[in-house]
């Protein structure tokens, strides 16, 4: 029914006519076949690097296994063996001592490539070329032989083709799996930083990339604020705006100003975030230490998923924001007493946890109802912000103050003993002495603002987080009671608290 | 168990380890073990994905690396701490310059263990040298010396179809950095500063350094891109030289009548210098079978099966019991190599050293192409190693600062 041709075409068709993961793995099935079929001793596989003329040997077949091999060979002083290999498909070999016959294998693979910012797909030709080697110099091949051995090594393309778009199929299904999974896992997160961590160990994770960096601008877009890094070990480092270098905070410029975010080398892709017109950061993935290419198919799913990075990013600051002025006195720019008082209640829990000290410091300013009533609520108001803001600008980082009603305001100062509570207090003193009321309102006189000051400790004054305020709160009627414009701590004129009454 | 391994026998790899396996599995034979044959290329690929395998990809329980690969891998989390594995553990009797490839810097923390090393030289056929010199150790001592004597033996064989002087060494047939770092180091420089915070492949003594190798290809002495046993073979008669490690030297011996005689890397400077490489196993932090893995480590550093295995990739022991074993019951080539060994030097074992090979590895291939087509120039070579500079102090900004 068949003849010999088809019967060994229907043949091998039949022991390839499975799904593949990758070429490697069809190769190492079709080559043993050949061997076999046409009794090989050596049977090699090449890819054609057309643009450098080089050969690149990839597996090799002997006995009974392959083997990947790694050899480069050049063509470029041999037309002619070229010129017949392309025009016929099928040419024999002159610098072996023993036969051997080359035969060209032409398949096409999905590609994507990025011309003027826009990603065109398209199936790239790629070409490989089969040796078939006997090592007998009487062993030569025959026409007919000839003749099967060029329909095989279609055969064989034709396979090549199907596995190429397979994998590209199975590695779009698995880009997008986990695309899906990141998005899901940050649309959860309104809060910023519970979701930044993830994501970018995530993306390092299933994309596979040596460190995935993400930097966030200020408010104006004008400079990175803060900057988010993974590298190969998956630990997180964070940067705040002072750790970053100039030459990263020259990237903003570069990376919203060109067109280009994926480098020449390819190894290194930039993909900023913007949301409308706003900048939000940009994210940065490389493989600079182990020198792997990134692909397109990498960069275009990346670039989708930075924009719903970008949105979400958007979205947590904006959430962060409203809860920002929500716990801020908008006169002051002090937190509120809800906010001072959650603070207020983990630092209790902290300092009890671990043995620590916390201070508590309530600062009335002196005549403040004076000042009201003899200049004006607008005068109130500005010995108001300008006693808050020495408060803001003389307290350490960890210290929290609060504006606590009226003219009274409390900072709670952790791990801080009285004493040393009382040097804050006295440059706290010295430096709101020195605010006088603007003269134009006052009919030139030079009058000064000074403040009254409690101040209370934990352990030694009191146990819990209403004892404190409370301590304190007595301290301060202590001073008033004894002339204002000083501080006192609690134990210290605890014998004078009689007639204290927390109204 | 599943072992990773390069291809360090040639075309007999596979039936190699299908031998030495088969010792292990005698004394072993309730531990299954498959052997996977990478080239280094591949290999280095995967140790950047083995952490995060897809589902169908395989998860080898021991690899094989080059020794300067440790630090990485250590810093990547992918190898196991094997002192924690095994606290008995000890690289009391492995050899000195082996032993700090083995840690993860800083520390005494063993993460990979040494399996074999080996160590460049020059190799020459008697018979046709004797045509040309009457004292080769003396002409072949300096590159200089080196170089006039391919002339006179490119002359001396100007009839022979396909002869180059020198056989190229390098596995894919390309120009090597193991190859060309014996003329960096003899010219006084190495990759880094001695304190491993700068990079020196910018300076001028590097440059002449990667030259005095290249000239080879460009003075046509040696065959690039061509493939591999079709010409220029020391076997076939149409080569007389060879720089290039032992391993594989077998294939001479093997011809009746053929004299190989080994000497030292000529000198490009002042000191000769000679490229030590070794490889070590390491076992991967995800394996089910981190007893079998060890138990397979021990097995390859026994002193017997060290120098078993030895001869077998024709390579050296890694440890001194075996070594003085080996090199005692060696003859005359052996003998040169105690010589060649105490000028050896190798590559440092920080996290960024793999990637400096590759960035200058690029170059070469990249140079080799360029030679090939007629349009290499010097000045393009010296810009590209300009750029590799800047690239490594960015890495060693990054990874060692």
């Amino acid at each position: 029914m068949f003849d010999k041709k088809s019967y060994t075409l229907y043949k091998f068709h039949k022991q390839l006519n499975q799904a593949f993961q990758n070429k490697r793995e069809l190769l190492e099935s079709a080559l043993p076949v050949l061997r076999n079929l046409f009794k090989l001793d050596r049977i090699y596989f090449f890819d054609w690097q057309q643009e450098r003329a080089i050969l690149s040997l990839r597996m090799m077949c002997k006995k009974e296994y392959c083997m990947d091999k790694q050899e480069d060979i050049s063509v470029i002083s041999e037309p002619a063996f070229l010129k017949q290999l392309l025009r016929e498909g099928i040419t024999e070999t002159t610098d072996l001592s023993y036969p051997a016959i080359y035969v060209l294998v032409k398949w096409q693979r999905p590609s994507m490539e990025l011309k003027g910012g826009e990603v065109r797909t398209y199936m790239q030709e790629k070409v490989g070329v089969l040796r078939l080697e006997r090592f007998k110099k009487t062993r030569g091949f025959t026409p007919q032989e000839r003749e099967l051995i060029k329909a095989l090594g279609q055969e064989i393309s034709h396979n090549l083709r199907n596995t190429e778009i397979d994998q590209a199929k199975n590695q779009r299904l698995n880009v997008s799996t986990a695309l899906n999974a990141l998005s899901t896992v940050f649309a959860s997160s309104l809060r910023l930083n519970d979701g930044l961590e993830l994501i970018l160990q995530g993306v390092q994770k299933y994309f596979r990339f040596d460190r995935v960096r993400l930097y966030l601008t200020d408010s104006y877009a004008r400079r990175i604020k803060e900057a988010l890094c993974v590298d190969i070990s998956g630990q997180v480092t964070h940067q705040t705006a002072d750790q970053i270098s100039p030459q990263e905070q020259g990237l903003l410029k570069e990376v919203f100003d060109s067109a280009v975010t994926y480098r020449s080398t390819r190894s290194v892709i930039y993909i900023p975030l913007k949301v409308q017109r706003s900048k939000v950061g940009f994210l940065a993935f490389d493989n600079v230490l182990s020198r792997r290419h990134i692909g397109y198919l990498d960069f275009i799913s990346l670039q989708q998923f930075a924009s719903q990075m970008a949105l979400s990013i958007d979205n947590a600051r904006l959430f962060e924001r409203v809860q920002e002025l929500s716990n801020y006195d908008e006169l002051t720019h002090l937190p509120v007493r809800r906010y001072f008082n959650e603070k207020f209640a983990e630092e209790i829990y902290r300092a009890k946890r671990f043995d620590l000290t916390l201070s508590l410091m309530i600062i009335d300013i002196d005549f403040f109802k004076q000042i009201n009533d003899s200049y004006g609520h607008q005068i109130g108001d500005w010995a108001l912000q300008e006693v808050s803001r020495i408060i803001r600008t003389s307290l350490r980082q960890t210290d929290v103050p609060c504006r606590f009603g009226g003219d009274e305001m409390v900072i709670m100062l952790p791990s801080t003993n009285s004493e040393e509570a009382k040097i804050i207090a006295r440059r706290l003193k010295e430096r709101i002495n020195a605010i006088t009321l603007p003269t134009k309102y006052t009919g030139g006189e030079e009058i000064h603002i000074s403040i009254s000051q409690g101040i209370a400790s934990f352990p030694s004054d009191a146990g819990s987080a209403e004892e404190l305020l409370e301590k304190a709160d007595q301290a301060l009627y202590v001073v008033k009671k004894n002339g204002r414009g000083v501080f006192a701590v609690y134990r210290e004129v605890a014998d004078q608290v009689q007639g204290y009454s927390k109204e | 168990m599943i072992l990773w391994t390069m291809p360090d026998a040639g075309d007999k790899t596979k039936e190699t380890y299908a031998s030495f396996i088969a010792l292990f599995k005698k004394e072993n034979p309730h531990i299954p073990l498959s052997v996977r044959v990478f080239t280094r290329n591949v290999l280095w690929r995967r140790m950047f994905t083995i952490k995060n395998p897809t589902h169908e990809e395989e998860v080898p329980d021991l690899v094989q690396i080059p020794h300067y690969w440790t630090a990485l891998l250590v810093r990547e989390g992918v190898a196991e701490n094997l002192s924690q594995l095994d606290p008995g553990l000890s690289l009391s009797t492995c050899l000195i310059p082996l032993k700090n490839h083995c840690y993860k810097p800083g520390t005494k923390d063993i993460y990979s263990y040494p399996w074999w090393f080996d160590v460049s030289a020059l190799h020459y056929r008697a018979d046709h040298l004797k045509l040309v010199t009457a004292d080769p150790e003396r002409d072949l001592s300096t590159w200089a010396g080196f170089l006039n004597i391919c002339e006179s033996l490119r002359e001396r064989f100007k009839d022979v179809p396909g002869y180059y002087p020198v056989q190229n060494g390098d596995w894919r047939g390309s120009l090597s950095m193991r190859s060309a770092l014996p003329c960096v180091w003899g010219r006084g420089v190495d990759l880094l500063t001695p304190d491993l915070t700068r990079t020196s492949v910018a300076t001028k003594a590097f440059k002449e350094g990667i030259r005095d190798y290249i000239t080879l290809a460009l003075r046509n002495l040696m065959p690039i891109l061509r493939e591999r046993g079709s010409l220029g073979t020391m076997v076939s008669g149409k080569a007389s030289l060879m720089l290039s490690r032992k391993l594989g030297l077998s294939t001479f011996d093997a011809r009746r009548g053929i004299q190989v005689r080994t000497l030292p890397i000529p000198a490009t400077g002042e000191g000769a210098a000679a490229y030590l490489s070794g490889m070590n196993l390491f076992i991967n932090v995800r394996s089910q079978h981190k007893k079998e893995a060890l138990a397979f480590i021990k097995f390859c550093a026994r002193p017997d099966i060290q120098t078993h295995y030895a001869k077998l990739l024709e390579v050296f022991p890694a440890y001194e019991d075996a070594l003085e074993l080996f090199m005692l019951s060696a003859g005359r080539r052996l003998r040169v190599y105690g010589r060649i060994l105490a000028q050896a030097k190798t590559l440092p074992n920080i996290t960024v050293t793999g990637t400096i090979m590759e960035i200058l590895k690029r170059i070469l291939a990249v140079s080799a192409t360029q030679i090939v087509e007629g349009r290499f120039t010097q000045a393009s070579l010296d810009r590209e190693l300009d750029q590799a500079a800047k690239e490594i102090e960015y890495l060693l900004s990054i990874y060692e600062g």
